[in-house]
């Protein structure tokens, strides 16, 4: 991995230190309020926060927009761009547009599928997919040129992440599509939330043997389960999530009351467990619309002081 | 083939009602053959439409043809007799049929009872499955057979997307992920090199979204 | 709407399940009898079409289904009265009791009789419902 680095995150990681990202959803209108409160929760807790591109389909206040409030706040965003509803015209426009606002991280994603969210009845675009928008953003970075080959007069110099699914199908495969990413400009990898610790491992063993994290960086997604029905729920309903049967057992046996802290708990020995995996070079927390426990695990897992 | 479904017989009787007299006219090619328009359906569409008449105490006259295709004029023009006797005429064919229809009769109302689909096969007797969207520039070759801009509800080039599981795609447990198939498929022909390089994005001018297409055949034109 | 004081029924039939009497089976009905050489010929459109020439309900007698001389033909047969079922609701008419298939065991009288009773039945019920009158 080369010398320059594109945004903190990025200087972080090539230092050899262990990153920790989180999440923040923009909300379900114009209120700056809901950002400002929610980077209040998370600032000095973590090195950048992902800012979600309507997610599930969902219709919330634009990407760019928050990120851009996360950097006048003094917060390193991590931009996220989905294909689902931008045409490359769009998304170069957009990648422009951001770089302007000080935005240097971006995660390219395909996006769930419209029929899950709030516009059922909206036409898609995946004009272009996940693996492609990698590729544009890099070489509009390195080449300086947009897809049409016009020169750009500022090329946008950003650090390309991408996500990974350790846990969909078909799983012989996913290590050939994550060298893909990698190949098209990849510098960093977030992956979909852990509960099952061994497929993981296999999977972190084979891009480790595939040589692909000597060439991105690779962060373990958790998030930290709040009950047994919660468990139960995201392991049948949510496209890519495998949580083993031990774990919801474990949850269902213990007292309501206290699920909350056992799902804290085993979150923070999934936390030990990762950092010590070979490959790992930080951890993305996903507390989906909990923010506030960020700043615990963080401290409690020994991940910030 | 095209595919179509006969409309719900509520939206068809909203759609004649202005009309006292109408022809239903069905086509025997491709919506004959997955039941939506072809001579059977419009004798059953027919019989469907004055029973509800007669139940509402109305007077309709519903008149049934059927010609062998509706795109084509050599067939249209055998149904000029039955269309001049009518008031509107209600078209099971697809939607290229009853514009073709349109096109030849300007003073008559062509009224679609047909909501056409997709291009694509019969799977098995009684299932139709959607196949080819027309994008114009066919990469069949390096998918093993199976289009990814079609039978991928994201259109990927190098899927699959992290919504693929246990071989379904994440809109619909009935659906294959497409990409699980052109694997499984490639792996089969030893063709798994065409998966290694990254497929670029798609030129999507040669498709509709290019605008509407023609072809012109001047070696058929004299 | 036509004031009828005799409900009508017409009932098509498989001959190798049922043989039409030469006494009425009912004398509060009018019952039209149609025959059919296999229950597979059953077609959507003359179901409809029985309709439209007046009948209150039609009812389909076919043989029970591992008796089929001709192999699928009950089977065919009750999945058409599904689908024109469909079509019955659709324009505000009442599928399951105006249309119903019977497997019947040739020379089952009583069994056809009940089953008569049972759609005269139904037609009284609908006549309670006015958005659904015959």
């Amino acid at each position: 991995m080369n010398d320059i680095t594109y945004s903190n995150l990025h200087k972080i990681l090539s230092e050899g230190k262990f990153a920790v990202t989180a999440e923040c959803g923009p909300p379900r209108g114009a209120n700056r309020e809901v950002i400002t409160k929610k980077l209040e929760l998370l600032k000095g807790n973590v090195d950048a926060v992902n800012v979600t591109d309507n997610q599930t389909a969902i219709v919330r206040m634009s990407s760019i927009a928050a990120s851009a409030q996360l950097v006048d706040a003094g917060l390193e965003p991590v931009m996220q761009m989905v294909v689902r509803d931008r045409n490359r015209i769009a998304i170069q426009s957009d990648i422009m547009g951001a770089y302007a606002l000080g935005i240097k991280n971006i995660l390219c994603l395909t996006g769930d599928h419209q029929k899950f969210g709030s516009q059922p009845d909206a036409a898609n675009v995946f004009d272009i997919d996940s693996i492609n928008l990698i590729k544009a953003v890099k070489d509009m970075r390195d080449k300086g040129k947009d897809m049409s080959g016009h020169e750009l007069d500022v090329a946008p110099q950003m650090f390309i992440g991408a996500a990974a699914n350790p846990f969909a199908d078909p799983f012989e495969y996913r290590i050939l599509r994550l060298a893909k990413k990698v190949e098209a400009g990849a510098g960093f990898i977030q992956t979909q939330c852990i509960y099952n610790m061994d497929r993981f491992g296999e999977w972190m063993k084979r891009a480790v043997d595939a040589g692909l994290t000597e060439k991105t960086y690779i962060l373990a997604g958790v998030t930290p389960l709040k009950s047994a029905g919660m468990a139960k729920y995201m392991n049948n309903n949510v496209a890519g999530i495998e949580i083993p049967d031990g774990i919801i057992k474990k949850m269902e046996d213990t007292p309501k009351e206290k699920q909350v802290e056992e799902g804290l708990k085993m979150c923070m020995e999934d936390i030990a467990r990762l950092r010590e995996m070979e490959g790992v070079s930080g951890i993305h927390i996903m507390a989906i619309e909990w923010e506030a426990i960020v700043e615990r695990i963080v401290k409690e897992s020994g991940l910030k002081k | 083939m095209i595919t179509g479904e006969q409309k719900p017989v509520q939206e068809i009787l909203e759609i004649v009602k202005p009309y006292k007299n109408i022809l239903i006219l069905g086509c025997g090619t491709c919506v004959k053959t997955c039941f939506a328009g072809g001579e059977d359906e419009v004798a059953v569409l027919a019989s469907a439409l004055r029973l509800a008449y007669k139940r509402d105490g109305r007077k309709i006259q519903v008149k049934e043809f059927t010609i062998e295709r509706q795109c084509e004029n050599e067939f249209i023009q055998e149904s000029a007799a039955e269309v001049a006797q009518c008031d509107a005429v209600l078209s099971l064919a697809c939607g290229a049929g009853v514009q073709a229809m349109a096109k030849r009769f300007e003073d008559m109302p062509i009224l679609p009872g047909v909501n056409t689909t997709f291009i694509g096969i019969q799977e098995t007797e009684g299932i139709f499955t959607e196949e080819c969207s027309g994008c114009g520039n066919c990469e069949l070759a390096n998918f093993g057979g199976i289009c990814p801009v079609t039978r991928c509800a994201k259109k990927l080039m190098n899927g699959p997307c992290g919504g693929s599981q246990d071989g379904k795609c994440e809109i619909n447990p009935e659906t294959d992920c497409a990409w699980n198939q052109i694997i499984d498929r490639l792996t089969k022909l030893g063709q798994m090199d065409n998966l290694k390089k990254i497929i670029p994005p798609k030129n999507w001018n040669t498709s509709l979204s290019g605008g509407p297409r023609k072809l012109v055949r001047e070696d058929h034109i004299i | 709407m036509i004031k009828k004081d005799r409900p009508r029924i017409t009932i098509f039939y498989c001959i190798n399940s049922f043989r039409q009497p030469e006494k009425p089976i009912l004398e509060d009905c009018d019952i039209k009898y149609i025959k059919m050489p296999c229950s597979s010929m059953t077609k959507d459109v003359y179901l409809l079409r029985a309709f439209e020439a007046g009948a209150d309900a039609v009812m389909v007698l076919v043989c029970p289904e591992d008796a089929c001389r001709y192999a699928e033909g009950g089977k065919r047969a009750r999945k058409r009265i599904e689908w024109v079922r469909g079509i019955l609701d659709q324009i505000g008419m009442d599928g399951e009791r105006q249309l119903a298939i019977y497997n019947i065991v040739s020379g089952d009288d009583k069994a056809v009789k009940e089953i008569i009773k049972k759609t005269l039945e139904g037609l009284k019920e609908i006549k309670k419902s006015p958005e659904k009158h015959v």
